[in-house]
């Protein structure tokens, strides 16, 4: 029992050694797959994948070192800013950031500086975008639907905050402003008993022109809406990606890689320096 | 290593009692984590039996009985592969009974040596709820005793944490209670 429970340790120790030479150095990658075996190579490269965007968390904060082992909040390692600094760079796709190294320094300098800020389940801000295929009368279509973090009872639960269906889009296209302002019901029509109210619905395209200027088509309602008709019809989900606005002056995408090599899982995929002025109008899409 | 896992049951017991429910200090976690990972090697374990050609009819029934008893009630197990986005949802003794009629002359299922442990959340009505991944490699060979299929999966393993009382000679207990939930199958590129 000893000696086989030493060969395990033996084995995850050259496993660990090996996962850690490779967070070392992505770039080298090729010339060692030629000598290891492939069992061990798979193995580190799971070892080095973001597994869960959970790990993506505590990777970013650095809660968890570079084997996968959690580090206790009472450690001088937790959330150390030097060894966070080191390591961040693994949670950036690659293959769009190894092109972009400039913009990847600048954000891991940022958030591991004086200044520095760190990732939070609950801290908000943060979404999943679910693309998900319907059939809707009779044919498939691609839906995207919002969801966020919201707290409730004793703890939190994912609700939908929006969708994006380009069929309902096109319901609500954005005119012309100055053919937008064609459109109205004079200010006296009230004295008429709005006898004049049938030509808001000849051009049933466009009615939204006689609404409020603060309107804002619901789309989520409509959704439901189509669902609860039986027009829409879940099929499957395609895709999960998040969107990360809860870093100071930051946005950024995390994507599901699913390659073979030690930069895969959840990883950066899209990053924009956005100053949190900026931000709030996006913001309305992803929590209206 | 069972003696181990006892001595870390009456710790949680017997120190659970007085611990409030609504915060988990680093090293409980910790506990509960190795609680859930007992459970999730456990389904390994069953997997890994079912699936063998060698493996008894009556046997493989009777472990099959032992990894119900692993799911909470309506658990579900989505499986999707490289090719299709499509998931495949199965009941947990149906999902056994299909591995165990799977048409290959034999099987080799082996599990990596990886193991990575969520936080744990809370959902609204109080119990926690964290995620456990593992790997897992299959291969089939047909009667040539060539390789027929192959492929590396991800398993994601809902875990359910929910703190209990019992009561033993007049006393009210506490333990945490640990229930496997929905499981999530996804091929992964790494073959």
């Amino acid at each position: 029992m000893n000696g086989k429970r030493k060969t395990e340790n033996g084995k995850r120790l050259s496993v660990f050694c090996l996962t850690f030479a490779l967070l070392l150095s992505i770039e080298t990658l090729p010339l060692m797959a030629q000598s290891i075996g492939d069992v061990q190579f798979d193995e580190a490269h799971l070892y080095a994948m973001t597994k869960q965007m959970g790990q993506f968390i505590r990777r970013f904060n650095y809660e968890e070192d570079q084997f996968g082992k959690q580090i206790n909040p009472a450690s001088p390692d937790y959330h150390n800013q030097q060894k966070r600094q080191r390591s961040m760079a693994i949670l950036f796709d690659q293959q769009t950031y190894g092109n972009q190294p400039d913009l990847q320094r600048f954000f891991i300098e940022d958030v591991t500086g004086n200044d520095s800020t760190f990732m939070t389940f609950l801290g908000g801000r943060w979404y999943s975008e679910v693309s998900a295929t319907f059939k809707y009368r009779g044919r498939d279509v691609s839906i995207i639907m919002i969801l966020g973090i919201e707290k409730e009872g004793l703890g939190s639960k994912w609700v939908l905050n929006n969708i994006y269906f380009s069929e309902f889009n096109k319901l609500f296209p954005k005119g012309e402003i100055t053919e937008r302002e064609k459109h109205f019901l004079h200010p006296m029509s009230h004295e008429l008993d709005f006898m004049n109210i049938y030509k808001i619905f000849k051009e049933p395209e466009i009615i939204e022109y006689y609404a409020s200027k603060s309107f804002e088509p619901d789309y989520l309602t409509l959704f439901f809406y189509e669902i609860k008709k039986g027009n829409l019809v879940f099929q499957n989900v395609d895709t999960v990606k998040f969107h990360v606005f809860q870093i100071k002056d930051w946005y950024f995408e995390v994507s599901w890689f699913n390659r073979s090599s030690s930069n895969s899982g959840w990883l950066i995929s899209n990053l924009i320096y956005l100053p949190e002025k900026d931000k709030t109008e996006l913001i309305k899409f992803y929590q209206p | 290593m069972k003696k181990i896992l006892a001595m870390l049951a009456i710790v949680l017991i017997t120190a659970g009692t007085a611990m409030a429910q609504d915060e988990l200090s680093f090293e409980r976690k910790q506990a509960i984590d190795s609680l859930a990972l007992e459970k999730v090697r456990d389904l390994s374990k069953y997997i890994k039996i079912v699936g063998s050609k060698e493996t008894a009819w009556s046997e493989a029934n009777r472990v099959i009985d032992r990894a119900e008893e692993l799911f909470m009630n309506n658990a579900e197990i989505g499986v999707s592969s490289l090719s299709s986005t499509n998931i495949k949802y199965y009941k947990v003794r149906p999902y056994f009974e299909h591995l165990m009629r799977l048409n290959y002359d034999r099987v080799e299922i082996e599990w990596y040596n990886i193991e990575y442990v969520s936080d744990l959340q809370r959902q609204p009505d109080g119990t926690y709820v964290g995620v456990i991944t593992i790997f897992q490699t299959f291969r089939g060979y047909d009667k040539e005793g060539q390789l027929a299929y192959k492929d590396t999966t991800k398993k994601d393993i809902t875990v359910y944490v929910k703190r209990k009382e019992t009561q033993i000679g007049g006393r009210m207990i506490g333990f945490w209670d640990v229930l496997l939930g929905d499981m999530r199958v996804k091929e992964t590129a790494n073959k």
